[in-house]
Parts: structure tokens; sequence; C-alpha cells
């Protein structure tokens, strides 16, 4: 059968997906194919999904936010031993959770046979910062001097139990994989601000172990492919595969690409499918993404009094601070979604050991970044976001000690911070009881964080849609309710 | 007790009243309809007058219980009552009348059916608006135009929102509509006043009306939040208050009633504010600037001037009217700026940081009339510069920072009547400059570096 037959009709966006879906109207359609033009037979609209019509009309209102550094910090830090003050904790260290507080909720497999569930009051001290009088432990002793231009959320939960799901859920809406990140729908949704740079880039600290990250996470989902993530390495090849092979000048490769383009456009008026243009895009992307990247990854002329503010991690790359110091750069030329992961949080035992060491690596950067965007005027329309994928018990996992305890996976109340565009500052939203355990006041789930951060930047969250097998997707499925208590 | 067996006879008034009307109607039928009227069928007239006259005193008897339980007003019940006995009168003395053997003539007794009829008809449907409400009979015509639950608060709808309060503009209407019949000057039934806001916090015989801060405390809301068959609900009579009006009076209890609360407290409280823009059709979202500017299109041909190596652009509402420009080149020329001139009442905020601007350019900006957020940070600038900017007076963000200005500028920056912030990092700005400009300008936030 030749597929060839598209020539007299109008559709540009005509996919290997959207020929089978009108041809499985029957064979009929097929051989009606020549009297009434599939696109016409569905009328103009709604056919694909790239409606430039219906995207020129993004953003929905006026953004309060053009931007967005999102800190991940995978694995759940503990939020009873950073940011989530319970005394009633210390006081009973040692004793049994009440049944009443569990209230025979689900645990995870991996403390559930556990005969003894021991209160694990943490550690470390806590004080009140700032003009807001925040309560912060001493782990974070940079982010507590900032704590005024903080909002924290302190009543955030999600259903997952375990990580993959509850990261998905939080990256894409969905705990099953296969949708578009947050990112990717923003690229899709209001397209680029930095013709030289994607939308959508990804920051991972090197060398941290802990629950795998995967480029799924960045993924583009069902949305085209322009709109994936792109990770940015450490190093010499910030982008793999983006230089020139050995002997190939620039000049070649620029010739070498307007040649393809032709090849590709005639191509795409034969069949017209709409991921060759994808693919020349892309192409042209990494073109100009050759002298973009270098550009923006070269910190070489940062004083010293930025390192400094950044920490001594700062210079070295892949870390951490290094990232956050990227992050600003890339903020600096409108990259719109910026990602960076920070694993390690996952701590089932031998927890104040290491997460000392973890809000080490991540405490002063992600201090230095809201500070250094915010004397730039950045920090006006960029919103910075701090928090993992769910919270940690308020017993111990394992066998508890004076000094030492663990802590299982808890969905049922978490923190997470921002700061910038658009919202409150020096506010906490939400309350859990005085176990740390049930959230008391205001919860507040994943879905309502995404609409919340569609809404700042200028989307009605149950308007952004994308048809997808024979139904319409959007970021926050069918829930979500935008937390007006924190826009500012 | 007695008054108990009273309410409860009282109650079987709206139950007793439709047995005059069907003896009335069938004396009626029988007189018309039997042509033939032979001893017999007149005792059945007879008859038929007198079981109307009983019942009906019966049901008048009951309905003075009733109307003397105050839960209806005077007004209402007047015609109700009135029509009612003139009723059980006439058919008291027609009866008698045909017992005695009075002689009727046609005519008469035509026009005494008649005259009956009108009594019954107008007894029953003011009856009937006292139950069902007033206007129940023809509200649900099909031609008659259904009052929608929307409410519109004023015609004019740009009218400013804070200028429009919680009591006075959507409770103290309701108030009217619903109650204040029954408890004004003349009228306080109850004790209770409820035409001033003091005598209705004050309340009437039996404690506060209302109780700042305790809705279930107050004796208003409580009558109002009653089942409706609790014989303490309010109104007795009429159209209840619905979910919205007592969502709304419990929301303003809750918050303090105060006399002057502004509608747009209602923002910052989920559960009521869904509910209150959609009755009032209102939105209660805080307008900007810029969301309240109303421009056309930014006509594409326009758009299509611009050079697009240099500039980036998108746009920052779905009517397409503001842009978000940025200057995406090395090096700007005057040439390019005057590129913008066409545009530049659609341009909200514009970006020309580190771009070798001079100041001499900045005179073009006066063109940019609906500017709020300008960003020219990392130029060469000096206080000359600044002072084009004068009359940018909606502008409320702007980003100097890495720029050469010294102390001359802040003067310039404390006419500028929209301005909000000020980046002045890595600037000649003197800290002690900074320091007079903030207590003389507290509006004004200052970002300096770290
Ligand atoms: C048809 C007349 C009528 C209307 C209309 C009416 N009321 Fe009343 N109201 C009364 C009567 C009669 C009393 C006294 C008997 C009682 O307490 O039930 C009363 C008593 C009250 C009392 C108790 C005062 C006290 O301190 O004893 C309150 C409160 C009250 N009404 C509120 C309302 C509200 C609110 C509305 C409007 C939604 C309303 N009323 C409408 C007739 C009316």
């Amino acid at each position: 059968m030749s597929m060839n037959c598209n020539h007299d009709h109008e559709n540009k966006n005509y996919s290997r997906r959207d020929f089978l879906t009108k041809t499985s109207l029957g064979l009929g359609a097929l051989s009606l194919g020549s009297l009434i033009s599939p696109v016409d037979a569905y009328g103009k609209s709604n056919f694909l999904n790239l409606l430039e019509s219906e995207k020129q009309r993004l953003p929905h209102f006026i953004p309060k936010a053009k931007r967005v550094i999102y800190l991940f910090q995978s694995g759940a830090p503990s939020q009873l031993d950073l940011f989530d003050y319970k005394p009633k904790l210390n006081e009973m260290f040692g004793q049994e959770v009440p049944k009443s507080v569990i209230g025979g909720q689900r645990l995870t497999g991996m403390s559930s046979g556990q005969n003894t569930f021991p209160i694990a009051g943490s550690l470390f001290n806590f004080k009140q910062h700032g003009q807001s009088g925040t309560w912060m432990s001493e782990l974070m002793p940079y982010t507590s001097k900032i704590v005024d231009e903080l909002c924290f959320i302190k009543s955030m939960y999600t259903e997952a139990i375990n990580h993959d799901p509850a990261i998905t859920m939080i990256q894409t809406g969905s705990e099953l994989p296969g949708r578009p990140s947050i990112g990717s729908w923003l690229s899709y949704g209001l397209g680029t601000d930095n013709k030289n740079l994607p939308e959508f880039v990804v920051l991972v600290t090197k060398g941290k172990t802990g629950q795998p990250i995967y480029s799924r996470l960045w993924g583009n989902g069902f949305l085209p492919s322009k709109h994936q993530g792109v990770q940015f390495r450490s190093g010499k090849d910030a982008v793999l595969y983006l230089d020139n092979p050995p002997g190939v000048t620039s000049g070649i490769r620029e010739e070498q690409l307007s040649s393809l383009k032709k090849l590709q456009h005639i191509n795409h008026a034969d069949i017209g499918d709409p991921e060759i243009l994808t693919k020349i895009s892309n192409y042209e992307m990494a073109y100009r993404m050759q002298t973009s990247v270098p550009e923006v990854m070269d910190i070489s002329d940062e004083p010293d009094y930025i390192f400094d503010l950044y920490g001594e991690d700062s210079k070295t790359p892949g870390t951490f601070a290094a990232n956050c110091l990227l992050a600003r750069k890339l903020a600096e030329k409108d990259v719109k979604f910026i990602q960076l992961y920070h694993r390690g949080w996952d701590q089932h035992g031998n927890l104040p050991k290491d997460i000392k060491k973890q809000a080490k690596e991540t405490d002063q950067a992600t201090a230095a970044l809201i500070q250094d965007l915010k004397q730039r005027g950045l920090l006006e329309d960029t919103l910075v976001i701090w928090g993992g994928e769910f919270g940690r018990t308020n017993y111990s996992q394992g066998i508890l000690k004076p000094d030492n305890y663990g802590r299982d996976h808890h969905p049922r109340c978490f923190t997470i911070f921002m700061a910038g565009a658009g919202v409150k500052k020096g506010i906490t939203l939400g309350a859990t009881d005085e176990f740390g355990y049930n959230i008391i006041e205001r919860p507040v789930h994943i879905h309502d964080f995404q609409a919340t951060l569609m809404h700042l930047l200028g989307i009605d969250h149950e308007k952004l849609t994308f048809k997808f097998q024979g139904r319409r997707y959007r970021l926050t499925d069918v829930h979500g309710n935008v937390v007006r208590e924190v826009l500012s | 007790m007695t008054s108990e067996i009273f309410e409860f006879l009282g109650s079987l008034h709206p139950l007793l009243v439709h047995l005059p009307i069907g003896f009335i109607l069938l004396t009626f039928l029988v007189d018309i309809f039997i042509k033939k009227k032979n001893n017999a069928v007149k005792g059945v007239i007879t008859l038929g007058w007198f079981f109307s006259f009983l019942s009906g005193a019966i049901a008048t008897l009951f309905g003075w219980f009733l109307g003397s339980n105050n839960y209806y007003f005077e007004s209402q019940i007047d015609i109700h009552k009135w029509s009612g006995i003139a009723f059980v009168g006439i058919a008291f003395i027609i009866w008698l009348l045909r017992f005695l053997n009075f002689h009727f003539s046609r005519f008469f007794s035509r026009f005494i059916n008649l005259t009956v009829l009108i009594l019954v008809l107008v007894t029953s449907h003011y009856g009937g608006e006292m139950t069902h409400g007033k206007g129940y009979l023809l509200k649900n015509l099909p031609y008659v135009k259904k009052e929608l639950n929307q409410k519109i608060l004023l015609a004019d709808k740009d009218n400013p929102l804070d200028s429009l309060y919680v009591y006075e503009d959507m409770i103290y209407p309701v108030l009217e509509e619903k109650c204040i019949a029954c408890h004004n000057q003349n009228n306080t039934y109850g004790g209770l006043n409820m035409t001033a806001y003091e005598s209705l916090i004050k309340g009437g015989n039996n404690g506060a009306g209302i109780m700042k801060g305790n809705p279930y405390q107050s004796a208003i809301f409580k009558r109002v939040n009653l089942s409706q068959n609790h014989p303490k609900f309010m109104p007795p009579s009429g159209t209840p208050m619905n979910y919205d009006e007592v969502a709304i009076l419990h929301w303003w209890i809750d918050n303090g009633a105060k006399r002057k609360i502004p509608l747009v407290k209602f923002r910052n409280d989920n559960s009521i504010r869904k509910l209150v823009e959609e009755k009032y059709q209102l939105d209660l979202k805080e307008k900007s600037y810029l969301e309240t500017l109303k421009l056309s299109v930014v006509p594409d041909e326009k758009l299509k001037l611009l050079n697009e190596e240099k500039f980036q652009w998108r746009f920052l509402t779905n009517e397409n009217s503001l842009l978000d420009l940025k200057f995406t080149a090395k090096k700007i020329s005057v040439n390019d700026l005057k590129s913008l001139d066409q545009i530049g009442e659609h341009i909200a905020w514009l970006n020309l940081s580190d771009c070798q601007l001079t100041d001499d350019m900045l005179s073009h900006f006066s063109k940019f009339t609906n500017l709020t957020r300008l960003r020219i940070q990392k130029n060469r600038l000096t206080d000359k510069g600044i002072k084009f900017l004068n009359d940018l007076e909606n502008l409320n963000e702007l980003n100097l920072y890495g720029t050469r200005i010294t102390d001359a500028s802040l003067e310039v920056f404390s006419q500028m009547k929209g301005l909000k912030k000020i980046f002045l990092w890595n600037t000649r700005v003197s800290a002690n400059g900074i320091k007079s400009f903030k207590s003389l300008n507290p509006a004004i936030e200052i970002i300096t570096g770290l």
C-alpha cells in the first residue's frame, strides 16, 4: 500500500500514528480518502494536538514566573530531621508509636514486619529563625538564614509508597511511567525563550548512589520529542555527541545540515509525519548548542566571592553546588525548566550520620542560589523548589539506639519549600500532628502542587492538554487545585 | 400545655382548609348541573352549604391559632383572614336562609355563587402564597423568566472590589428581602430589629443576634440554620435563605462580623471564594495594573517588523495584547530601539540587559507607556540616562545592577510613581544614599548585593 497519497490534502501534521488512527475507521475511510480528506472529515481542528492557534493563546493569564529551578532531593529527605519540628517525639523517644496514630494505615514491606515501632525523636536541635520564626534544624545553617525568603509547605502528601512510583508521580503526575514530565509540558505549552538552548535542562549530581535516576523522568512521554529534557553532564562533553567528529569543521557541519534539511523537507511534504519536523529542529538546536552550551557551562569568569557564596564544592564540576551555579547561569539565559537531581536521601538506617553529609552537600548552595538569583533580580520571575518525593516515618526502621536510627518511607506527610516568583515569603502552610505522622491542616497533594506550579507560569492546568490514544491528558490528570494560600 | 394544643390545632389549618373548598365546589356543581331541582336535590344543596360553613368555621378557628403564633405578619395574613371569615359568614347565612325555605331568584342565586367562588379563590391564593412563597403560582409558567440564582452585585462591574463590603453589599440585601418585613422599627417580632447594623448585632429578646466570631452562638445564624420544619426556623414564611446566603452569613460572623469587611477578604479563603465568585459572577483575583489594562491585539504586521535574529518575544496574555520582549544579540543600536516604537504600548516586560545600551538610547523609552518591568542591568549606564525613565509611571520593577549610576539617580527614583523594586547591586550608589532613600521612600524596596 502506498502511503504517498497525501499530496492533495493540507494536513501538515500527519504521523504514522495519526495515519493508523484515521484508517482504523475502516477500509471505507481509505476508499473515501479521495473524496473527503480525513482532515476535513474530522473538521479542521482537534485532529492533532499541535494546534498553533491554540498554543498561541498561552499563557492563559499573565504569568508570575518565567522559569523554574527544581532542586529535586531524590530518595526522600527526612522532614522530621530538617524542617518539621516535633518535640513530642523527643519526649517519647523509644516508646511505641500509639496505634491510634498509625491507625491501621499501610506501611511499606520494609518495616511493616517489625514487631515494634519505637518513636525516634530527631537527634538534631531545632531553632526558630528570621522574622517569620520558622523552625529549622541545625542541619541547614545556611538555609536557616534565608527563611524569610522561603515558603514552606509542611503538609505535602502522595499515595505512592516507593521511590519509583513516587518520583514518577511528582515529575509526571502519574505513578505509571509514560507521561510527559513537568518540564516537557511547559516546553510544549510555552515554547522557548532562548532559541540556542533547550527549554528543559537536567543536571544530576555526579557520583551519588542510592535510588536510580533515569532519563524517562525527564522524558517527553507522548509529546513530540523536541520537548524532552536534555541532560547536561559535568566535564568536557556537557551534552553527549554534540561536538563535531574529528576533521569536521563547523562550516562543513553547517552545509551538511542545510542539505539534510532540504531532504527532510521533501520527505515531510511527502508523508507529513510531524516527527520529521521535530528531527529538523533537533538537528538545528544541536548545531546552535555547539556554541551555546560550552558558553553557559563555562564558569571561569565567575568572581571568587560567588564561588565562596556557593561553597567550596562549587569549583568541582558535577557537585550539587556546581550545578546550582550552573542553574543560575541557565536561568540567566532563560532556560524554562532547570531540573537538578541530588540522590542519597534514602536513609533507612544510619540516618543521623548520613543526613549530615547530605545536608552539607546541599544546604549552602541552595541558600546561595536563592540569594544570587535575588541580587540579580531573577528571583522576581524564577520559581525555586526544594523537595523530595515523600517523607520519612517518625518511628525507627530497625533498632533504635540513643544515637542512631533509620526512617522508612512515609507518603502521608512531607515538607517542601519554594522561593521566588509569585509565592509568599516567610510563610509556612499546613501542619502535621504532634507525632509528625498525619496531616492536620491544609493537606496539599502532589497534583495540587503541580497545579500551583503551572498557575505560576500562567497556565490553567486544566486547559493544557494533549490528545493521545483517544483521550486528552494533562499533567494533573483529573485532579489538582491551585494552592492559593501560597500565591503572593 | 394549652398553648401547645393550640399550636397543634393551628398546624392542622393547612389540612382542614381543603374541606370547605371541596364542599362548596361540589355544592355549586350540583346546583348547576342538576336542572330539575326536586326537594331531594334542594336538600342536598342546603346540606352542602351547611358543611361548607361548618368545615370553614373550624378551619378559620384553627387558622386563628396558627396566626396568633406570630409566625406570619399582619399584612401577610390580612386579606387571607378576612376573605376567609367573609366566606364562612356568607355560607352560614345562605344555609340559614335555605334551611328556612327562603326562596332565591335564579339571578340572586347565581350572584351568590359567583361571590363565594371569588372569595374562595382569593382566600386560598393568599393562603398558598404564605406557605409556598410569594409569586409561587406564576413562577413555574413556561414563559415567565426564571429568576436566576446568579446575582450581579453592581451594574458597574469595574467598580473596584475593595469598595464593596460583605455586610452592606451581600448580607444586608438578603436580610432586607427575607427578614426585615418582620424585624424592623415597627414590626419588631421577637424584639429584633434588623434594619440597623447595631441592632442586628444586639439581637432581640433572647440575646445576641450576632456573636462576632461565633456563628453557633448567634441567634440570627442559628435560626436560619435550623431544619426548615423546626418551629423556630426563620423566616417562618416566605422564601428561606438559600445555601449560599447562609454560607456567606456564616463566613461573615466567623470572620468577625465587622461592618466593613471588604469583599476582597474572600480571596484568602478557598472554601467560600468559589461560591461567591459563582453566585455573583465576580472575579476576586487580585488585579495588577497589567490585568486591568485593556489593549487590542498586537498587529501581526507590526510584529513582523521585529528582527528575529535580535529580538525574542512572547505574549503575556491570551488576548495576545501584551509582550515580554528581550534583546538577544550582543550590541543594540538606536535603529533596533526604533523598531519597537510601533508596538511600544504593548511592551510590558523588557529585557535589554548586557547589550551595550547607552544613556541616550534611554530617551526612546518614553514610548513604552505600559512598561512594568525593565531590565537594563549590565550596561554602561550613568545618571544621565536614568533621567529619561522619569515618566514611565507604570514601571514597578527596575533592574540596574552592574551599571554606573550613583546616588544622583535616587532622586529620580523617588519621583517615579509606580516603582516598587530597584536592583542596585554592583553600582556606584552608596550605602548611605540607600539608607536615606529608604527612610524617605519606605514603599520602595532596594535590593543590593550580599
Ligand atoms: C413572617 C415574619 C418573620 C420573618 C419574615 C422573619 N421572622 Fe424572625 N421572627 C418572627 C417572629 C414572629 C419571631 C418571634 C417568635 C420566635 O422567636 O420564633 C421571630 C424571632 C426571630 C429571632 C429571635 C429573636 C429573639 O431574640 O427572640 C431571630 C434571631 C429571627 N427571628 C431571625 C430572623 C431572620 C434571620 C429572618 C430572615 C431570614 C427572619 N427572622 C424573618 C417573624 C419573622
